[in-house]
């Protein structure tokens, strides 16, 4: 095993609703610019390439074929890799593999989502049509089949299921998911790269927003954002070279169980809240980066939350608090960038999220902290390690990197 | 590269309609694998999956192929789009010390489908090409075709040569799709014109199938089998997408890719060490084409290569054994299966068409356009 | 146990997405180029290459490509194909009659196009000179350069 760290970043200047001016290629092209500008390396210093975005949602297939040029990849490998929402941490982790593995000393994962350009909405439908044009084709009568009439109406209906679940559970209620959703908006007025941003947002202004799915509602939910993210990793070697600081990768895993779990049917079989893969997830991950316990260990988290309930609901998941506890830490005050468990100071996905790069950012903005590059949103704890979490597939897969600021030792 | 990461075992499914599911296929596939093994999927601790969601029809379609596949609760990743990325991608994991035990599976239902080219389609540049419907798969290819021969001085014979070199194995091959009884050169030379000068018979056939592989750790292949087969080397590069700006008489992807796996491999003879090559040409002039690339056969004398036998079962540098793609191409699971089916002749399992050499065998996998991104592994014992 | 000979439902999905595709600033100047029956190529500054349509990146040397230039409407046939089949939504179906598409090198392109040819099958020669053929009516759209025919 090699040790990898992150040396450099790239995100496309704004993440916004629609970028009108430049094309999906040419929108990539401003994120692998920035991060060899930010790294000061050249196009022919990177080894190999990574990349990963939502095919569907575009309705585009290998999107990385067209846009080689853009990302300055002729004569080189790219690999493609499309989970779902997880894709940016997949594509992390397939950078990673590529040079902890020695097959590249330098690799750039590069993500993109261009939401504008597509429908997510569509998108998403397709995974669950093929059961119901099957079900039509076979006379069976869908419209009682509640969880997949959620489903069918995107992810906030499919959504609604997990939350309701996890207050149920937890002991917490909708006002937590109002000031969660509230203080991350807050915190995303302090990043120039996220999207919606509201330096006054408090729970009573998000408890006005119109109810979508109880207990979802539009305030607790994610924009559409078109946007680039690239993540540069290097060998142990290299990254002294390339960067005076560097967030090593201590350890990466992922887990994915059943899709029925998603209640895409009646016959559900377990708690779309239960979220099993997230705590095996994060248990592979920390016993690879000798991590005993998150809790004590980890100083800083980015979680990702399509929905402002899951913030709380996988802090306690990956181990950074107890059950029922989450939603204490925020009363308390801990979960804000001067707590002593921060947590999404970056906004997380809930202000800003294109998929493609959505798992990728939790990544580059822990990097960032560990860097201590972060600028406004940095969090006043000194940040030796941080996790990155990922969600996503069918709401069954989560993917987890660790990353600290001293190498890993051998 | 050392004897680090191994083959211990492939399955492999092909028909031009295997008349099942998705799931049901990848979980026949793994559960088939795992029993040849003696293993249970508790031993397997990665699995990389590979399809297209596109081909599947269906959003994130991986996520309904994991747990058949008895990735419940595992490590768990998907390569787009062909399969020998993702066995590169499996055996990175396992070089670095992460896993001991990878399970690769890639499949599609491309020959079932009720649209098997579509997937082409949405490849190209939505804001150029799709607008213009001239460019898809096989127009590109008759342009690669008619720039390949027509560099190189070879009539349009040589389609028809390596066409039924390559039905004339699959047809001995009873895991092919595309099994033609006697096939000869006249009969390819009937079938009917797609894009001039590539027919029928010159293109492979949309093609039902999946391909599992477990790939470990040099621990393990000692428990697991007796008969394993490296991986020595692996190398792979893209080429620009504008085929106006390529050279297509020629592959840079397959040279670069092939180059970086010799390197690998520490091969620096591949006409003397190369003792097979399964290679994804899925169109006639592609073998030769990407063979003459990766400097298999000589430039300029892949016609006289064909004719004296040195391309055949029997001959000097044996190209597709297997039949390759134009005897059967499931898309995403193509490239694998040229793994899978190396590792077979490397094993000395290849039954009639059983290559008896010693040496080395080239794998090599494609995506885009005319090759433009290709993979090569090379494998030995 | 018996086998069962599994059977199956074999449900179509209409899976058919609405993208609306931005072209971004090179191709949105090329089809602005053909609203006055202008052929636009961007030039690389390093090494001098004309690539048309033009794009934003010189792949060889890596770098954004600045000057825009109009090329002439005459070049040469590189390389033909008689189709003899058309591709719809992912099916494969022969076509009407046989037609031809041709990469054109416009006089002054490092690069050629992919362009339909107004020529019968049996007269298309590679390296024929060949010009583009406008449609009258001409509104900044892919389909206003109509075809290529024999110059
Ligand atoms: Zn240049």
């Amino acid at each position: 095993m090699r040790n990898v760290g992150i040396v450099g970043i790239g995100y496309t200047p704004v993440f916004v609703s629609k970028r009108k001016d430049v094309s999906i290629a040419e929108m990539i092209s401003e994120a692998v610019d920035a991060g060899l500008k930010n790294t000061g390396l050249k196009p022919e210093d990177i080894d190999a390439y990574v990349f990963g975005n939502m095919a569907t949602f575009e309705g585009v297939n290998m999107p990385h074929l067209w846009a080689t040029e853009y990302m300055h990849a002729r004569g080189k490998p790219i690999m493609r890799f499309a989970t779902g929402g997880t894709i940016g941490m997949a594509a992390f982790h397939g950078a990673y593999y590529h040079v902890a593995s020695g097959m590249a000393d330098i690799a750039m994962a590069v993500t993109y989502e261009k939401h504008s350009e597509g429908d997510a909405q569509v998108g998403l439908m397709g995974i669950i049509t093929p059961e119901v044009m099957a079900m039509l084709a076979a006379g069976i009568d869908v419209t009682g089949q509640s969880g997949m009439g959620a489903i069918g109406g995107g992810s906030a209906g499919g959504i609604s299921f997990q939350a309701s679940s996890y207050l149920h559970r937890s002991g917490a209620s909708i006002e937590h998911i109002d000031a969660m959703a509230a203080l991350e908006r807050r915190n995303a007025a302090k990043n120039p790269y996220a999207h919606l941003k509201d330096p006054e947002a408090t729970a009573e202004k998000i408890a006005q927003t119109p109810m979508v799915s109880w207990p979802i509602r539009f305030g607790h939910i994610c924009p559409t954002t078109d946007g680039a993210t690239v993540c540069i990793v290097a060998s142990e070697e290299k990254a002294a070279k390339i960067a005076d600081k560097v967030a090593w990768v201590l350890g990466v895993a992922n887990c994915a169980s059943d899709a029925t779990t998603a209640n895409l049917i009646e016959s559900q079989i377990t708690d779309p809240a239960e979220q099993l893969p997230a705590i095996i997830a994060s248990k592979k991950a920390c016993e690879r980066a000798g991590i005993e316990d998150p809790k004590k260990e980890i100083d800083y988290v980015e979680i990702y939350n399509g929905f402002a309930h899951q913030t709380l609901m996988y802090l306690e998941k990956v181990g950074m608090c107890e059950v029922g506890e989450a939603h204490k830490l925020l009363e308390a005050g801990e979960l804000e960038i001067n707590g002593r468990c921060p947590v999404n100071a970056s906004g997380g996905v809930v202000s800003t999220n294109s998929i493609g790069t959505s798992a990728l950012n939790r990544v580059t903005e822990c990097a960032l902290q560990v860097m201590g590059q972060a600028g406004e949103r940095q969090v006043e704890k000194e940040v030796h390690k941080a996790m990155a979490h990922g969600w996503g597939g069918l709401m069954q897969y989560c993917t987890i990197t660790i990353l600290g600021d001293k190498p890993k030792k051998l | 590269m050392d004897k680090k990461v191994a083959i211990a075992g492939f399955r492999m499914a092909a028909a031009p309609d295997l008349e099942t599911t998705r799931e049901r296929l990848v979980f026949d596939l793994s559960k088939g694998l795992l029993d040849d093994l003696g293993i249970d999927r508790d031993a397997v601790d990665n699995f990389v999956l590979c399809s297209n969601d596109f081909m599947d029809g269906r959003t994130i379609s991986h996520v309904f192929l994991g747990p058949p596949a008895g990735g419940y609760m595992k490590d768990q990743t998907k390569v787009e789009m062909d399969g020998l990325n993702a066995m590169i991608y499996a055996t990175m994991g396992i070089i670095s010390g992460q896993y001991d035990v990878t399970m690769v599976l890639a499949m599609s239902l491309t020959g079932s489908q009720a649209s098997p080219y579509l997937y082409t389609d949405y490849s190209l540049d939505p804001t150029y090409d799709r607008q213009l419907k001239l460019l898809n798969e096989l127009s590109a290819a008759a342009l690669e075709a008619k720039s390949y021969l027509a560099a190189n001085g070879y009539s349009e014979e040589l389609l028809d040569v390596v066409a039924s070199q390559n039905l004339g194995n699959a047809a001995a091959n009873p895991g092919q799709a595309r099994r033609i009884d006697g096939v000869s050169r006249e009969k390819v030379k009937a079938s009917p014109y797609y894009y001039e000068p590539l027919r029928e018979l010159h293109c492979y056939p949309p093609t039902d199938g999946g391909c599992a592989m477990i790939l470990v750790s040099e621990r393990k292949a000692k428990e697991l089998t007796d008969k394993p087969v490296w991986v020595l080397g692996m190398g792979r590069s893209t080429d620009t997408y504008f085929l106006g700006d390529r050279d297509l008489s020629t592959s840079l992807s397959a040279a670069q890719a092939a180059e970086r796996a010799y390197a690998m491999a520490g091969i620096k003879d591949p006409r003397g060490e190369v003792a097979l090559a399964e290679i994804m040409s899925l169109f006639a002039h592609q073998e030769p084409l990407l063979a003459e690339s990766m400097g298999l056969l000589e430039k300029g004398k892949a016609a006289a290569a064909y004719e004296s036998g040195e391309t055949a079962v029997s001959g000097k540098m044996p190209l597709n054994p297997s039949g390759g793609p134009l005897g059967g191409h499931p898309l995403c699971a193509s490239g694998l299966i040229r793994a899978a089916e190396a590792a077979r002749q490397l094993r000395g399992e290849g039954g009639d068409n059983q290559v008896k050499k010693d040496g080395v065998a080239l794998v090599h996998g494609q995506d885009g356009v005319c090759a433009q991104q290709s993979a090569v592994v090379i494998l030995g014992t | 146990m018996e086998e069962i000979k599994d059977t199956f439902l074999h449900p179509a999905v209409p899976l058919d997405f609405q993208n609306n595709y931005r072209v971004g600033a090179y191709m949105q100047r090329y089809l602005d180029g053909f609203k006055e029956k202008k052929i636009l190529g961007a030039k690389c500054s390093q090494c001098g290459r004309v690539v048309v349509p033009p794009r934003k990146y010189c792949g060889d040397c890596n770098l954004v490509m600045e000057e825009f230039v109009e090329l002439p409407q005459e070049g040469t046939l590189e390389n033909f194909t008689v189709g003899h089949v058309v591709l719809e939504k992912g099916q494969l179906n022969r076509a009407e009659a046989p037609y031809v598409i041709g990469m054109v090198k416009l006089d002054g392109a490092s690069n050629a196009l992919l362009a339909r040819l107004q020529v019968a099958p049996a007269d298309a020669r590679t390296g024929m000179k060949v010009k583009a053929v406008w449609q009258d009516q001409v509104e900044g759209e892919y389909s206003d350069l109509d075809c290529f025919e024999p110059a």
